[in-house]
This record gives structure tokens, C-alpha cells and sequence, in this order.
């Protein structure tokens, strides 16, 4: 034996495991406990929603979007409204802006309470997963008053948003921040800035380091918590939020130190909620009165759009990061030419990938849930196929068939057809 | 750097390039620079882009079936370090016939990703791209079928292998 015995061990993770509640593989090969390659496999749940699109009219196309992910369903139809307005120079009135802003803030809220519970969970805090979800709850309620759902609340519509804040959701949202400053906040804060536990396990963990951040062009927290000075809504003077003293929070402010580990991520998710309060309470105060869409009626926007004939491009920072959407328009066409999304989750995710190299098998969950992954906006096709015996193939319409012959059994009044709709001939 | 003085390095450099700035009618005034080159030239023009500011960030490949072609833009968001940032698109295509691309792989490693996709989805071949697999699609989907082409017509019922469990082999 002249040489020492080398194994490498294959462990892949996902698409279904109980470290990652979402369909992504990731393929990590180690040397003991020692991670020496990360590969990740997307695609089990794509939903082909770019075909759909281009099958559907403008206004159809902006429920799509807030389909793409629930938790970020505003910043999604958000960007697109955004491109479809740059596209066809629509004007959006000022206090349509500032609910934007205000419907926007409150989700990231959200969605920062949610993603710190899920890292509290990933390294066996359950409690501070019950109780920040807990807390997350009096967001949820109030955007469930403003819009109607929980999730998904449909607030904008092309040149503006469908629904007025009234005093009430005025007066609601400014009981909440109060009740965050006074009770939820210090709390949080002292869990995941200075409880000795957390700051071990969460330090020297899933380091990304400013160059590589660059390289991998990490976006959202991921990108600040490594010292990225990068903010869409700062960067690109988005709507009125140059008003509203938006800045980029980097960990410095809060502990000194820029890292670029899951610690710090999480400093930046904590300091974007305070800084998102800020803004909301600014907004609500500087808010003017007047309409809050360019058109009276959505068929309008149909017809203008239809005479439309351009390129435009959105970009908004959502919670996870900045997200960007395309959209072409073409003469006499109801719908997008073509429509294209980023987002922030996918560069995140090699950047995570890069980041883990040289870690421990145990810090893969918790890096994982730190770049806050949302993977159903990362997939976009779904194929179908079955097996019953022989072998064949079910397509869209064989599955309508099934289902119309199912309902005709409870009801044979029905008188639906198989169609196809939207879904299209990738789906087999 | 404002968008106009932009241009105009982008054209001192590259005389027959199309530069188009455009502006949005938001609160805030928003310009972004729309760059239009043909294939021999990007590569030499996304070079220049790193010159220009090295930490330039690349967000996004949009490719598109435009019929006979099938076009790529890229996005770069550029300058964010000093506050205001610059969102330049950089626009190039390749014939139906014969699609291929140079990779840009090594001048900003976070559009290998995106080239995958691109490859997967339009069947634009990327030159000298270092990792060709499949990203999104299965590993046994069928070569040849790219399904965000306008004109592609799907997959043939004999060219589906291993339907059902993704451990079943034709030998058992």
C-alpha cells in the first residue's frame, strides 16, 4: 500500500427530501464529511409558462405572473405590469405608486418573517419557527383585508393597482408596526443577533465572499449579506421609492463585519424589516390623494395594447431579489409576443452551489434555506406521462377527457369540451 | 456614467453598431441603452463591457424564435456601485440554419446557467460552452426537440423511452 485510499461518496438531495420541502436536486459529492462538488439538477416541476403566455391576452398574462410564486406573488405581477407599462409608455398615477410601494413592503415583511422562521427550523429552533410564523400572521391579515386573499391578492393591474388603501388599512397597518417594534422585532433580534447558539452555528457557514457573489451575480440578501451595495429599488430609481429613503442594507451597519455567511444573511433579512417599516410608515404619510388607475376600464387597456408595438423590460427587488421580466409586443396582437422572467433564485442557487464547497454535509439544509429558495419561480414545465399497462401517453386533453367524463358522471347536464387552453405541444 | 455618454464610448469603439436609448414615462425618469451587433462582434463587444466596469453585474438571456432567426439579448445592469446603476441589453442572432453562438462563459461565469437553458429550450449551440448538459429538461429527452421553437411540432410517440418509473430499465 503505497498511497492513502481515496472514496468519494455521491448523496443526493432532493427532489423530494425532508432537508429541501421542494422538487430540486441537488447532487453533492463528498470526501467524508468534507463537501468537494455540488451539482444541481432544475426541472421537475417546470410549468411552461411562457408558452401559456403567448396564448393569452395582456391582462390574462398578469395572473399568470402572480401564479408563478405564492409568497412573492405582488413583486411578480409587479415587474410585469412595470414592462408592460415602459412597453407602451403608460403613465401610472402617483398614488398607485405609493400602494405599490405600501402592498410591496408589507409582503417583504412577510416574507423575511417567513424565510427566518424557516433557517430557525433548519438548525432545530422549532419554537422560533412557530412564533415568527405567529407574528407573520398580522401582515397576512391586513393584506388579506386590502386584496381578499391571504396569498395572491391581485393588487395591480396594467397603469395602476385594482384597490384603494382606505383609513382603516391606514390605521391597521400603523397598530402593526407598532405592535413588530415593541414586540416581535426585539425578540427577533435577539434570537438571531445575539443568541450564542445561533451565532455558532450560523457563523463560517455557506460563505460566499464578495468576488464570488460578483462572479455568480448573486442578487437580494444573498448578494448584501456578502457586502453588495445593490438594491434594484435604489439602483434603479424605481417608482417613488427614491421619495421614501430606500437604501441597501449590508450587515455592517449592524455588527461591523461583512462575512458573506448565513449569519449575515440573516442580519440583512432583519435590518430589511426595519428598514421596510421605515419606508411604509413614510409612504402612508406622504401618500396623495387622486385616481389610482390610468384607465377606468381594463378592455381599454386591451385596445391600446393591441396597437402597441415595442420591447420593454421590469425590474423590481422582491424579497429574494431583484427580479426582471420581458415582454415584446407585436401590432394587432391581443397578447405578448414573447415574455421572459428572471428569477433571483436561480443565479442564487449556483451561488449557494459555489458556496458550499469545502462545507459540511450538515450545513447543506440551512445554506440552502438561506438564500431564501423558491424554487416553483425556478422551474416552468410540467411533463405528464403515465403507464398503465402498456405504455402510453396522456396528453392535456386525454387528462380534460378524464376529468369532464368524472364531472358528467356527478352531473350529466355538463356540456364541456376537451380543449386544449394553453398548455403547449412541449407537454407531449 | 450617464446613458448618452455610455453610447457614445460604446460607438467611438464599435462604429457599426445600432445604440438606442430609450426612456420610461415613471415618476423617476428612467433610461435604459438597447445595443443591437451581429454575432462576430459580441463577444469583442461584451469584453469591452467588462472593461468598462469590471464588476458589472449579468442578470438575463431572453432568446427568441423571430422565424428564419433566432435572436439572444443580454442584460447587464452596470454601474451599481455608484448609486444610480445603468441597464445596458445587448441584442445579437444567428440564422435558423446554422445556430450558433459564442459563450460568454468565461468573460462572466454566471451566464452558464442561462446558456444552458437557452441551448435546452432554442437549440442554440454555444461555442466553447464548458458544461453542455441538460439543466431543466430530462436526461433522455429526445435530442433534436427544442421546445420553444415556434415551428416545432413535439415529440413522436416512438420516441419515448423508460416512460413511468425513472428506474425501469427495457432489459427487466
Amino acid at each position: 500500500m503505497n498511497g492513502k485510499i481515496e472514496y468519494w461518496v455521491k448523496i443526493p438531495i432532493g427532489p423530494i427530501h425532508p432537508a429541501l420541502e421542494e422538487p430540486e436536486k441537488f447532487i453533492i459529492t463528498l470526501d467524508g464529511e468534507r463537501i468537494i462538488n455540488v451539482d444541481v439538477k432544475l426541472g421537475y416541476n417546470l410549468r411552461g409558462l411562457e408558452w401559456i403566455a403567448i396564448r393569452r391576452n395582456w391582462i390574462q398574462v398578469l395572473y399568470l405572473a402572480e401564479r408563478i410564486c405564492g409568497i412573492c406573488s405582488f413583486s411578480h405581477n409587479h415587474t410585469y405590469a412595470r414592462a408592460v407599462e415602459e412597453m407602451a409608455g403608460i403613465e401610472v398615477p402617483e398614488r398607485a405608486e405609493y400602494i405599490r410601494v405600501i402592498i410591496g413592503e408589507l409582503e417583504r415583511i412577510h416574507s423575511h418573517l417567513l424565510n427566518l422562521g424557516v433557517v430557525a427550523h433548519t438548525i432545530g429552533y422549532d419554537t422560533v419557527l412557530h412564533l415568527s410564523w405567529l407574528a407573520r400572521e398580522r401582515v397576512m391579515d391586513i393584506l388579506e383585508d386590502i386584496g381578499g386573499n391571504r396569498v395572491n391578492y391581485a393588487g395591480n393591474m396594467i397603469g395602476g393597482v385594482r384597490r384603494d388603501i382606505k383609513d382603516r388599512h391606514k390605521r391597521a397597518i400603523l397598530d402593526m408596526i407598532q405592535y413588530y417594534r415593541q414586540e416581535v422585532m426585539p425578540k427577533v433580534e435577539e434570537i438571531f443577533l445575539y443568541d450564542p447558539t445561533v451565532e455558532a452555528r450560523l457563523r463560517d457557514s455557506g460563505v460566499i465572499p464578495k468576488r464570488i457573489a460578483i462572479e455568480y451575480s448573486a442578487q437580494g440578501p444573498t448578494a448584501r449579506g456578502s457586502g453588495i451595495k445593490k438594491d434594484v429599488r435604489y439602483n434603479e430609481k424605481l417608482g417613488v421609492y427614491p421619495d421614501l429613503g430606500v437604501k441597501p442594507v449590508t450587515p455592517k451597519e449592524f455588527t461591523g463585519v461583512v462575512k458573506g455567511d448565513v449569519f449575515d444573511r440573516m442580519v440583512v433579512r432583519v435590518g430589511e424589516i426595519w428598514n421596510s417599516m421605515e419606508i411604509i410608515e413614510r409612504a402612508l404619510d406622504q401618500m396623495p390623494e387622486g385616481k389610482i388607475k390610468a384607465f377606468p376600464k381594463d378592455n381599454l387597456i386591451l385596445v391600446k395594447l393591441k396597437k402597441a408595438e415595442g420591447e420593454g423590460i421590469g425590474r423590481y427587488e422582491a424579497p429574494r431579489g431583484e427580479l426582471i421580466h420581458y415582454v415584446r409586443a407585436e401590432k394587432g396582437k391581443d397578447g405578448p409576443a414573447k415574455w421572459k422572467m428572471r428569477e433571483p433564485t436561480f443565479p442564487n442557487l449556483f451561488a449557494v452551489a459555489r458556496a458550499l464547497v469545502g462545507e459540511q454535509l450538515a450545513d447543506v439544509p440551512v445554506a440552502i434555506a438561506s438564500i431564501d429558495p423558491c424554487l416553483s419561480c425556478t422551474d416552468r414545465v410540467a411533463v405528464i406521462d403515465a403507464n398503465t399497462g402498456k405504455r402510453r401517453i396522456l396528453t392535456e386533453v386525454d387528462l380534460l377527457k378524464e376529468s369532464i367524463k368524472k364531472t358528467k358522471e356527478i352531473n350529466p347536464n355538463i356540456k364541456a369540451r376537451p380543449e386544449r387552453i394553453g398548455i403547449g405541444r412541449c407537454m407531449l | 456614467m450617464t446613458p448618452e455618454e455610455f453610447a457614445e464610448r460604446i460607438k467611438a469603439r464599435f462604429e457599426d453598431v445600432e445604440v438606442k436609448i430609450t426612456e420610461n414615462k415613471l415618476p423617476h425618469p428612467r433610461k435604459r441603452v438597447w445595443i443591437e451587433v451581429d454575432r462576430e462582434r459580441f463577444k469583442e463587444l461584451v469584453r469591452f463591457l467588462k472593461e468598462v466596469d469590471p464588476a458589472a453585474q449579468f442578470s438575463i438571456i431572453i432568446a427568441e424564435d423571430r422565424g428564419d432567426r433566432l435572436t439572444a439579448k443580454y442584460h447587464w445592469e452596470m454601474f451599481w456601485e455608484q448609486g444610480e446603476s445603468l441597464s445596458v441589453i445587448v441584442g445579437t442572432s444567428c440564422p435558423k440554419d446554422d445556430p450558433v453562438l459564442p459563450t460568454i462563459t468565461d468573460i462572466f461565469p454566471s451566464s452558464l446557467p442561462y446558456e444552458r437553458e437557452v441551448q435546452e429550450f432554442l437549440g442554440i449551440k454555444y461555442e466553447g460552452i464548458p458544461d453542455p448538459r441538460r439543466l431543466f429538461l430530462p436526461d433522455d429527452f429526445p435530442e433534436g426537440i427544442y421546445p420553444l421553437r415556434l415551428d416545432e411540432t413535439g415529440i413522436k410517440p416512438e420516441m419515448v423511452k423508460n416512460a413511468g418509473h425513472p428506474y425501469r430499465r427495457e432489459s427487466r
